[in-house]
């Protein structure tokens, strides 16, 4: 029997940039993509249903204008509100890739969906301005499904102005022992390279299916894109989309096998 | 004019904590200006009116991130005493995309708004009010555009700011006359005088040529037919002023010319752009029976078959006196201009990267107590690099374009007006989802002329009309446009989704020239065209037709669409949220017809706009190289440096002047990999710092083929240009194309664009050289035209600029002309293999060091004459069919593996090729003795290559015909010695990475 396709909805328009990159790349690892503009979404937000994930992916919506990722967030959170929730209630698994991540924070799901109040912040980096780099990521004690099993660093570029993580004032210190001991941090960057609280790079939610990252896993899918030339292939994006395809699938699996 | 101010609800965001681009301006105002900041905050400030106007909690979720900010509404007694405050807003009709982002974003909770954003700027420190005045003009705003108002901070604190807020409201005269008539029966004076007045840039006999065309007996009656009066209408006079622009009809190259050369024969050549560059593509196609040019000079850019699924366009543009005016907003304008182009190519490409060439006065200029002697006007040289950088990382990472090829040259002529090259490489499938090629446009009578994207306000009229008004708060700042990459891309999305879906024929963009340049041109292909402008959707009431017709205001393209999809098109331009409107038709009975609510404002033939001009008759004349009158500012006047007698600290010398000096820094802030396909990045190497020849893009996240690449690099000579144009174009050509071979780059497989940028080359009495500078000209393109033949390389696009002097005060008030060097910026874009590019570092120690092409170089225009004031000497010559058969025996080694490291001979010559491949793989190398000519000197067509032991003799075979030599071994200390001289890699890097 073939293997179900899991089917990823990435959403486009407003500025968004790299939904091109980000469904090639669930396609890539053996899954399904569709790009839609969010307002075709907004304008039926029950299409959603349809979808086993989905991406927020890069890019600079409305022109990171009133601070990254806030009037996208506004949008969803506005336009999309119940729908969203309730996606993410049945651990849907969500990622949000740089302005995705930011969106992800500004709409309060990173770190803990359930919070009063904002905890954290993706603030200007430290030195003041946007940087294409590529970083080595060292993975972390974490339940996310999106970096399971990875266990080497990962070579990753960072395309970003702001993706300093800052914790609520006076609150860092316990949020970050709270978030590690939860498995909430999968990625550290080994070097500080934007000021971010602890080096951290990504941050997910208790339940280990939303993930917010702020390098690019979709930019390094093949040896073709890698930072110096390499022949080997895949990339090492790949893992994570391979990751959530599998996980998905496994999923499956395990309702066929209870059917049966 | 009058005021009108409407009541509203003024917020202040501030930060928690200090930002960091407002810490490096403390360290710029005592770098540049000698005024000492302890500190500088800055608070955002909304003003904000709507019935009802948001509740707070609503203004707190949409404007502050609680982690990061606090939200005010009324005066904060927190705020750090501060000796100055300064408010800068925009002046009226300037685009504001914070406070249109704020209008979305409190339109989307569900209240609908009007907002103006401003900026506060507390400044600390001991210094005075016009200290404080001069920081924010020069550093945080542009009055061009912005309005400044600095107070102290005690009459800041006792302003009631937040009560009885008005917002600004552009206010043009209510009613305006549908046209005035433009009389032309007036002596020559008077109609060079009103040619000046309205900004016409019109000469005297175009001027006699627009009255001889309306005293015809035939215009006359097509006029009476049409309703209009004899005399030409405002509006007509500004469609033929635009279209006649050099900008637009590239007078000067079309011109007949009579050129006495260096063999002191005197012969006529009709047009440099049909006698040189047209007939090089024509004659390369010819000669090599090439069957993948697409589409060359006809469309928005140069289209080209490099695979079996899409095809490539290309086009570069150059946007040199906005950049000057407002370095950032001008550069950003280009960078979406010039994607516009490739949006406006065939049907519509995809822009998938951009590359940006800057050639600017050097960044630490003036020196100390010079300041007076550079030019009134144009921003300092460090505010143009910082302003214009800052402009194209905006332009393309807002976009989502990656900006992967560039470079920055730096000479003391670039003073008065700094030169911005800026292009777009785009991709396009051979076919449309309903089988139509990508790249052909048609029109049929009856089809619908659509305007998409942005409204049109009064920005970009030419330019200096409403300097009048200037005085006027209420005026709109008309001199420079501010482009909007949100709007940009949200209109590219829409248009790419439109075009495979089939709703539109044609598409061109609207840039110079407005509707009138795009219209104009597009009603060429049905033949005729009907417009109403009063369709135009706008900016603010009070535009006069004529204003709608030439208005520049950004991000709008024009499209042809079909009768039968207008609806579709109109519907899915409003869910993507994307302003379209339909605001005429094309026809064919040869007019360009134009309407307001129905009356007549202008009737012209299209041939008369298109066709009628005669042309110029130009002077030009090369003898020799002639001494340049140095401005007073240049380094000619400088006492020499005394160049060093031992080759390793030359080196450490040259590694750090600013043409040489590692860029990362500024190239990082350009996302050069978003849309992932970037297969070459700007910097390679050990740790990513060492410098790659060419930006490659990777062809099949495109649609391409998976071996398939893009290869793009860049190459000019200007400083040639004052010993031989001719060399220069070849020195130009040669330096791309060894970029983009360097990278994989199939030299059989490359295509060229031509990008001049030219001192003024009409002589008049302000102008005296005027033929000498058209000679200059002539010879670049008889030079050009030469290396495109004997490279077998077409010519795809290109563009010219041809008025880049600066005439006015120095700041001591001398008279004084500043010119830029003859610049000729050549592009090259060539189809690569993936995966064969080795990279400029060296690899293993044992290496063998080549030098590829040969030994023999020049200081003449070298960096070292440059820096050290050095004779010169005579170029050398470039041997083309030799350079040629190097880049293909080069193409062949990189395909056997051949070779481990490849980096470009240029700026330095040899010495500083060998520094930067050590830098990339920090390895050291032991070089054979050399002389200071051999290390330093430039030359064309020459690369530093690194070969595996086991690999040289294979190497050298395969180089048969073509000069190499042994220079070195690569090395596993990190030292570079050569003959006697010793020198730590850790100084080389050091020296390199000092940066600007």
């Amino acid at each position: 029997m073939a293997q179900h396709k899991p089917l990823f909805l990435v959403i486009t328009g407003d500025g968004i940039n790299c939904e091109r990159e980000t469904a090639a790349a669930f396609i890539h690892a053996g899954g399904d993509a569709r790009i839609m503009h969010v307002n075709d979404l907004l304008a039926a937000p029950e299409k959603l249903t349809a979808y086993d994930g989905m991406a927020i992916p890069g890019g600079f919506s409305f022109g990171d204008e009133l601070g990254s990722g806030q009037i996208l967030a506004l949008k969803i959170r506005y336009r999309l509100g119940d729908a969203f929730a309730r996606f993410i209630a049945r651990k849907k698994p969500v990622i949000g890739i740089c302005n995705g991540f930011q969106v992800l924070v500004k709409l309060g799901l990173l770190p803990f969906p359930d919070a009063p109040g904002r905890l954290c912040a993706l603030a200007p980096n430290a030195h003041g301005g946007f940087m294409n780099r590529w970083t080595s990521l060292l993975p972390q004690n974490s339940h996310c499904i999106w970096t399971a099993g990875i266990d080497a660093p990962l070579r990753l570029p960072v395309r970003h102005g702001e993706g300093r993580i800052v914790f609520a004032e006076g609150r860092a210190e316990a949020l970050h022992a709270q978030l590690m001991q939860n498995g909430q941090i999968p990625f550290c960057y080994d070097t500080d390279i934007n000021g971010s609280y602890a080096n951290i790079a990504a941050l997910c939610d208790p339940a280990g299916y939303v993930l917010g990252l702020m390098p690019h896993p979709e930019a390094f899918m093949h040896a073709e894109t890698a930072p110096t030339a390499q022949t080997q292939q895949p990339g090492d994006g790949f893992i994570l989309f391979d990751n959530v395809i599998r996980h998905l699938q496994g999923q499956e699996k395990i309702r066929e096998q209870r059917i049966a | 004019m009058g005021k009108s101010m409407i009541p509203a609800q003024r917020i202040e965001i501030s930060e928690r904590s200090a930002s960091a681009s407002l810490t490096a301006r403390i360290r710029q105002a005592q770098e540049f200006f000698g005024i000492r900041l302890t500190g500088i905050d800055e608070i955002k400030v909304y003003k904000i009116t709507g019935a009802p106007l948001p509740p707070a909690a609503v203004l707190q979720e949409v404007f502050a991130d609680p982690v990061l900010q606090n939200l005010h509404t009324a005066p904060d007694t927190d705020t750090a005493r501060s000796a100055y405050v300064a408010e800068v807003s925009f002046r009226p009709g300037v685009t504001d995309n914070a406070a249109r982002a704020a209008e979305m974003a409190l339109s989307l909770t569900g209240h609908q708004t009007r907002v103006a954003s401003s900026s506060l700027y507390m400044l600390h420190g001991d210094i005075t009010k016009q200290d404080a005045e001069k920081l924010v003009q020069e550093m945080l705003a542009n009055p061009l555009i912005q309005k400044i108002d600095v107070i102290t901070y005690a009459d800041f604190a006792a302003t009631a700011r937040f009560d009885n807020v008005q917002l600004p409201t552009v206010q043009l005269a209510a009613a305006h006359a549908l046209f005035t008539t433009v009389d032309l029966h007036v002596p020559d004076a008077a109609l060079e005088k009103l040619s000046a007045d309205r900004c016409l840039a019109l000469s005297l006999s175009e001027m006699k040529h627009i009255r001889d065309f309306y005293a015809r007996p035939e215009t006359t009656a097509s006029r009476t037919a049409a309703r209009l009066p004899a005399a030409p209408t405002d509006v007509e006079i500004e469609i033929l002023a635009q279209s006649w622009s050099e900008h637009c009809k590239h007078k000067i190259f079309a011109a007949d010319i009579e050129y006495t050369g260096p063999d002191g024969q005197t012969r006529r050549i009709s047009s440099l752009y049909k006698s040189f560059i047209k007939r090089a593509t024509a004659d390369v196609k010819k000669d090599r029976n090439l069957d993948w040019l697409v589409s060359v000079f006809s469309d928005n850019a140069g289209i080209v078959r490099f695979d079996d699924n899409i095809d490539l366009c290309i086009k570069v543009e150059t946007h040199n006196s906005p950049s000057a005016l407002d370095p950032y907003g001008g550069a950003l304008t280009g960078i979406l201009g010039v994607n516009r182009d490739i949006l406006g190519a065939g049907l519509g490409a995809k822009p998938i990267a951009n590359t940006d060439v800057f050639c600017f006065a050097p960044p630490h200029m003036p020196q100390k107590d010079r300041a007076g002697d550079m030019p009134q006007g144009p921003k300092n040289p460090r505010q143009i690099l910082e302003g214009v950088h800052k402009g194209v990382e905006d332009g393309g990472n807002k976009s989502g374009i990656p900006t992967i090829n560039g470079a920055f040259f730096f000479d003391d002529d670039y003073a008065g007006k700094p030169l911005v090259f800026v292009g777009t490489v785009g991709v396009m499938p051979h076919k449309l989802p309903d089988g139509r090629a990508s790249a052909e446009k048609t029109i049929h009578a009856g089809d619908v002329v659509v305007m998409t994207g942005g409204a049109i306000g009064a920005d970009g009229i030419h330019g200096a009309t409403f300097s009048s008004l200037a005085m006027d708060e209420n005026a709109p700042a008309t001199a420079v446009q501010i482009g909007d990459p949100l709007t940009q891309k949200t209109m590219t999305d829409f248009l790419l989704e439109a075009r495979d879906r089939g709703l539109y024929r044609a598409i061109t963009d609207n840039g110079a020239g407005g509707l009138s340049s795009s219209v104009g041109e597009m009603a060429q292909m049905s033949g005729g065209a009907m417009l109403d402008l009063a369709r135009c959707p706008v900016k603010y009431p009070g535009l006069s037709p004529w204003e709608l017709m030439i208005s520049e205001s950004q991000e709008r393209m024009t499209l042809a669409v079909p009768p039968e999809h207008l609806d579709a098109l109109l519907a899915l331009a409003a869910r993507r949220g994307v302003a379209a409107s339909a605001i005429g038709t094309f026809t064919n009975d040869g007019q360009l017809h134009v309407e307001y609510e129905g009356k007549t404002v202008a009737h012209l033939p299209l041939d008369f706009i298109h066709d009628s001009l005669p042309a110029l008759q130009l002077p030009a004349v090369w003898d020799k190289p002639r001494a340049r009158s140095a401005w007073r500012g240049g380094p000619r006047v400088d006492v020499r440096q005394i160049p060093p007698a031992n080759i390793t600290d030359t080196l450490l010398h040259l590694l750090g002047t600013p043409n040489i000096t590692s860029k990362e820094k500024w190239v990082r802030a350009y996302d050069h990999e978003v849309q992932a396909a970037t297969h070459v990045k700007p910097f390679g190497g050990l740790h990513a710092d060492g410098p790659n020849d060419a930006g490659v893009i990777w062809l099949y996240p495109h649609g391409g083929a998976r071996k398939h690449t893009a290869v793009i690099g860049c190459g000019m000579a200007p400083r040639v240009s004052l010993h031989d144009p001719y060399l220069m174009a070849q020195y130009a050509v040669d330096e791309a194309v060894r970029n983009v071979v360097a990278a994989g780059g199939d030299p059989d497989m490359l295509c060229l664009l031509d990008n001049f940028c030219w001192p003024d080359p009409v002589q008049s009495t302000k102008n005296p050289d005027g033929d000498y500078k058209m000679g200059q000209l002539v010879r670049t393109c008889e030079g050009l035209y030469d290396i495109c033949r004997a490279y077998g390389a077409p010519l795809v696009s290109g563009k010219d600029s041809m008025k880049n002097d600066f005439r006015g005060l120095d700041k001591s008030g001398h008279t004084v002309t500043i010119s830029v060097l003859p610049t000729l910026m050549v592009t090259a874009m060539a189809r690569g293999i993936a995966g064969i590019a080795c990279g400029s570092d060296f690899k293993s120690a044992g290496d063998a060091i080549y030098l590829i092409g040969a030994p023999a170089a020049s200081f003449c225009a070298s960096e070292y004459a440059a820096y050290f004031k050095v004779d010169q000497g005579a170029p050398l010559p470039l041997d083309m069919p030799a350079a040629m058969r190097t880049y293909r025996h080069i193409h062949a080694a990189l395909q056997s593996g051949l070779l481990q490291s490849l980096h470009d001979v240029s700026d330095g010559g040899i010495l500083c090729a060998v520094a930067e491949s050590m830098i990339g793989g920090r390895m050291g190398a032991e070089l054979y003795d050399m002389d200071m000519l051999t290390a330093f000197g430039e030359a064309p067509a020459r690369f530093i290559a690194s070969i595996a032991p086991d690999n040289t003799q294979a190497f050298e075979l395969s180089m048969a015909g073509t000069p190499f030599t042994r220079l070195g071994t690569v090395t596993g200390n990190a030292v570079l010695v050569c003959g006697d001289g010793r020198l730590d890699l850790h100084r080389i890097v050091s020296a390199w990475q000092k940066g600007f």
